[in-house]
């Protein structure tokens, strides 16, 4: 009776175990999780501008400014504004299809100054991802959108495969 | 290091790295639901604000290299919970016991009554197992300080954690995000058994000593008969210039907010945004060098109190320091936050990054830094401050005049003959070219608040014998010395003199250390001060507290050797 | 972090929270005052014990085999130690020789010695004898580790014991260690095969691998010689007054 269990089990089992081992990397907010983020404690609120009086001896200090340190907003500027394309190589860690991003080990960029990175791209909706599999050597070209994020416009296998 | 991930993975991230270093994270998506949920206190320090507080030091299951160990953690988290307070509130923390020994909680760095400073044996009796103590006080100040144990080695089996105090008036430098960055150490070997070991045998976690390789990459370099020179200097003394941290990478995996490297704690940030880092250093032994490549930080704080901004690329952070760093990374690119320990035996490793899950190469560690013959108190480097008005007594001077006592005597190994004044040095072991910050960079914002100059000097020597691995003041330990005692109101100046070869972060509970590094009256407030070897430095303090103050080295074994004093103030 | 670990860990901090807060009331019943001294702030007057086997070997010389013990512990504070040292050789014939046991007292009078005080007793298959011990153990300048004792006996008779030993690091874990013993009689001892004057030396090299600090397995040359008297006693009851041998052995502490 078992034997007459075993083998549908194992027939029906299978093919499970075989597409959960071959289902892509966790989704990007999963990952995500997995990488212990800091806590951010928030901002400074508004920079105190005139200092504070003396206190007495007893008490240490509160924190009091010097307006000295230049404005804010002139540092907004992204550094790469108005940059277009940039090449780059690497290989493939993860192709998430749904949510059309790729996770790339890449050289270094030296065009926009970039080291070598580990990292999400968004890729841009025309670009086709079916050639593209994890572990795949691929050269692509980024662009910056106004968002800040580079896109890939084009991502294709380097030769040599794996 | 790239992470490579495996094609076939199972829905795991089977990155073998992070299983080999150990990363929580892996163990985290294995662990089975309920396992998982305990974990995941673990793996992020929460963080508590408002002024009443209940804290639970407690056992805790810890996997941090794949052997599961038990740490005593508060509250189940290492480090403990981010305790956020506001200055001018009134705070109530009501601390359980619940381990089967005596614990305490100091608060390092945070002005109080004596009675709440949480030393046993001098501020209270300490918290028996099952009792609960309230702490209650009122926080006059504001800035990154830290809380841990101070009974027996808690504070390196997991008792520790920050503390933020934020300021009444706003902040003097304006930022978008604030990340506490907790460098600390973890043994998978119980602090006992690293005490015995040194006991026995002082170099037992020393890997990096000197061999007949050494010695014929030495000869190569600087000719034989120098090389031999060197070996017979240092052998005469029965020391070796390869000493630099007591315990080393050997037994520790060094941590960032209670993560090893391979974890990848990161902190995000939007390009442009001013991004401060809390940099703690509550490790038990472990002296860190600090750097963001391509990211240079501009440091607005050290030990929770304001100084004039200075820019630099790196620092080095003893065992107890806080710097407080503004850094403004403008690329969309991830940045590596590497803690190197000063023996370069191991580093601590997190990421700087727009979105979660991105790496960059950790570089590569430093040469690691040897002992010189000014650290042996040899003199030779006669640098000083730029304006030396209060420097103390000048270098060259009556250099050691207790030299002649201490010599030979069972706790004290070496004596300074000429210690310098070296505060416009960061150390040994960085490489030329990178800006690194010294105790003379730091400028307080605000001038002192006691002008008074001191009535008196207190002159101590640093000393220890490292072959018995005895640790002591003036050759004497905590049981075989008497109080120091000082009058209350009091302006004292502390000299300290390092007549070991190894740095000794100097920490004095419930008064501030005002460091005299040149800056006349805008020299800095610090509670942990960091004498380099073979250093002569001095500091003034006005006892405006009474209490009895725990005045001590803060690397935890060199403390509970003997390296502690008691400083009375009536 | 995702809901399902936010109630989880919520859940935990308010058990801890309510356990705390149950335990409140009970600190208001403690005694604001007590009359026991505190405890000290830190404990620098630790206990610690250990115990070494420098020489845990067997001897080849092609011939016969015998295998030698030399260790020593001790158990105490910084500056005051009970010390216990030990060594002996078992001969392929089932008798044992060099058999010498101390039980001292040790006191740290500089840096790097110790004053050390007690007795001796040579226990093995020749009569027992036993003697007062005084001497020093330390290390010497350039890292010579280095045992001196001298020994008075019931009748008046004088020995003396020289141990000195090197660590030279090839390696991180690779070490080469000469060592070397020397005794010394003021009257011989028939009965024990020891004669006047220098008696006997065991000097070895013994190369180790450090696969952890505690344990490290080795191998070796020593060379067991007996001089004058001595050498005359060996002759006479045929045993060998200069050998060499290979020696494989183990350096283990704790």
């Amino acid at each position: 009776m078992i034997a007459s269990l075993y083998r549908p089990l194992i027939i029906g089992l299978l093919p499970i175990a075989l597409i959960a081992c071959m289902s892509p990397e966790p989704t990007g907010a999963e990952e995500s999780a997995a990488v212990p983020l800091g806590v951010d404690l928030g901002g400074s609120g508004p920079v105190a501008e005139t200092p504070q009086p003396q206190v007495p001896t007893r008490t240490a200090f509160a924190a009091v400014g010097h307006a000295s340190e230049p404005q804010r907003g002139s540092e907004m500027q992204m550094a790469h504004a108005g940059h277009n394309d940039a090449h780059g190589t690497g290989t493939v860690n993860s192709v998430d299809p749904a949510q059309h991003k790729v996770n790339l080990s890449h050289n270094p960029i030296p065009e926009i100054g970039w080291p070598a990175m580990t990292m999400d791209f968004p890729v841009a909706p025309s670009v086709d991802l079916k050639a593209i599999k994890p572990g795949t050597r691929v050269n692509f070209t980024i662009q910056q959108q106004p968002g800040g994020m580079h896109e890939i416009q084009a991502i294709t296998p380097a030769g040599g495969g794996r | 290091m790239k992470a490579r991930r495996v094609p076939f993975h199972c829905g795991l991230p089977l990155n073998r790295r992070w299983f080999i270093r150990g990363a929580a994270a892996g163990a985290f998506t294995l662990a089975p639901w309920p396992l998982r949920s305990a974990l995941a206190v673990l793996s992020r320090a929460p963080v508590l604000s408002g002024t009443d507080f209940q804290l639970e030091i407690g056992p805790t299951p810890i996997n941090i290299t794949g052997h599961p160990r038990i740490a005593t953690a508060v509250n189940g988290s290492i480090p403990a919970p981010i305790l956020r307070w506001r200055e001018g509130d009134t705070v109530t923390l009501a601390v359980t016991n619940r381990l089967s020994e005596p614990s305490s909680i100091h608060w390092h760095g945070v002005r109080n009554p004596s009675p709440m400073d949480g030393v046993p044996g001098l501020s209270f009796r300490g918290i028996a197992p099952g009792e609960t103590f309230v702490y209650r006080f009122p926080v006059h100040q504001s800035g990154t300080y830290w809380y841990h144990s101070h009974s027996a080695f808690q504070e390196q089996t997991g008792v520790y954690g920050p503390i933020v105090i934020v300021p009444k008036g706003g902040y003097a430098q304006a930022f978008d995000r604030d990340y506490v960055v907790m460098l600390s150490d973890w043994s998978d070997e119980s602090p006992d058994a690293i005490v015995s070991n040194l006991k026995f045998q002082s170099d037992y976690y020393n890997f990096h000593q000197r061999t007949l390789g050494t010695f014929v990459d030495d000869a190569q370099r600087k000719g034989f008969s120098d090389t031999v020179a060197d070996r017979l200097e240092w052998g005469k003394m029965r020391m070796s210039p390869t000493d630099i941290l007591d315990v080393s990478g050997a037994t520790y995996t060094y941590l960032i907010n209670g993560q090893p490297s391979g974890a990848n704690w990161t902190a995000l940030f939007r390009p442009g945004e001013r991004v401060r880092l809390r940099f703690i250093n509550g490790s038990s032994m472990s002296i860190f060098d600090v750097r963001i490549p391509d990211l240079p930080m501009t440091v607005v704080q050290a030990d929770g109190n304001d100084v004039e901004p200075v820019t630099i690329d790196e620092f080095r952070i003893s065992v107890a320091e806080t710097y407080d760093v503004i850094v403004q990374p403008k690329a969309d690119r991830a940045y590596t936050i590497f803690a190197q320990a000063e023996d370069r035996t191991g580093y601590a490793r997190g990421t700087l990054a727009p979105r979660p899950g991105m790496a960059v190469a950790i570089p590569l560690m430093d040469p690691r830094p040897l002992r010189t013959m000014t650290d042996m108190g040899m003199g030779g480097m006669q640098h000083g401050p730029a304006s030396g008005t209060d420097m103390g007594s000048m270098p060259g001077m009556d250099a050691n005049p207790e030299a002649k006592k201490l010599q030979g005597s069972v706790g004290v190994d070496n004596v300074a003959m000429m210690p310098t004044q070296r505060l416009d040095r960061a150390g040994e072991g960085f490489p030329p070219g990178r800006r690194v910050l010294s105790y003379a960079d730091l400028r307080a914002t605000r001038p002192g608040s006691d002008p008074r100059p001191p009535s008196r000097d207190i002159a101590l020597h640093l000393t220890g014998n490292m072959e018995r691995f005895i640790w002591s003041f003036d050759g004497k330990k905590f049981s075989e010395a008497e109080p120091i005692v000082l009058q209350r109101g009091e302006r004292v100046r502390f000299v300290l003199i390092n007549d070991s070869m190894m740095e000794h972060p100097i920490h004095l509970h419930g008064l501030w250390s005002e460091l005299e590094n040149g800056h006349g009256e805008y020299r800095p407030y610090k509670h942990t001060i960091n004498v380099k070897p073979g250093e002569r430095l001095s500091y003034l303090v006005t006892a405006d507290e009474p209490g009895r103050w725990a005045y001590h080295c803060h690397l935890l074994y060199h403390m509970e050797m003997g390296m502690f004093r008691e400083v009375r103030v009536p | 972090m995702s809901a399902y670990r936010t109630i989880p860990s919520a859940a935990a901090l308010v058990a801890f929270a309510s356990a705390a807060a149950a335990q409140t009331p009970a600190a208001k019943d403690e005694p604001t005052l007590s009359m026991e001294p505190l405890p000290p702030p830190v404990m620098d007057q630790g206990i610690f014990a250990h115990a070494i086997f420098n020489e845990l070997e067997g001897r080849f010389n092609g011939g016969n085999t015998e295998f030698r013990w030399e260790g020593q512990g001790w158990v105490g504070t910084d500056y005051d130690k009970l010390w216990i040292k030990s060594e002996g050789t078992l001969q392929s014939n089932g008798t044992l020789d060099d058999g010498q046991h101390q039980f001292l007292y040790g006191r740290a009078v500089t840096t790097y010695f110790d004053l050390q005080g007690g007795l001796r007793s040579d226990i093995d298959s020749r009569p027992t004898r036993n003697w007062a011990a005084f001497g020093i153990q330390g290390l010497a300048p350039y890292f010579f580790d280095l045992e001196l004792t001298g020994y008075v006996s019931g009748e008046g008779h004088l020995a003396g014991k020289l141990e000195a030993s090197y660590d030279l690091l090839l390696t991180q874990r690779l070490i080469l260690q000469p060592q070397i013993e020397v005794n010394l009689y003021s009257k011989a001892d028939p009965a024990r095969l020891v004669g006047a004057g220098f008696s006997d030396i065991d000097t070895g090299l013994r190369l180790r691998y450090e696969f952890t600090r505690n344990f490290a397995p080795y191998l070796g040359v020593v060379y067991e010689g007996k001089f004058g008297q001595t050498a005359g006693y060996a002759r006479r009851v045929g045993e060998s007054t200069g050998d060499f041998r290979f020696v494989f052995g183990v350096r283990a502490w704790f």
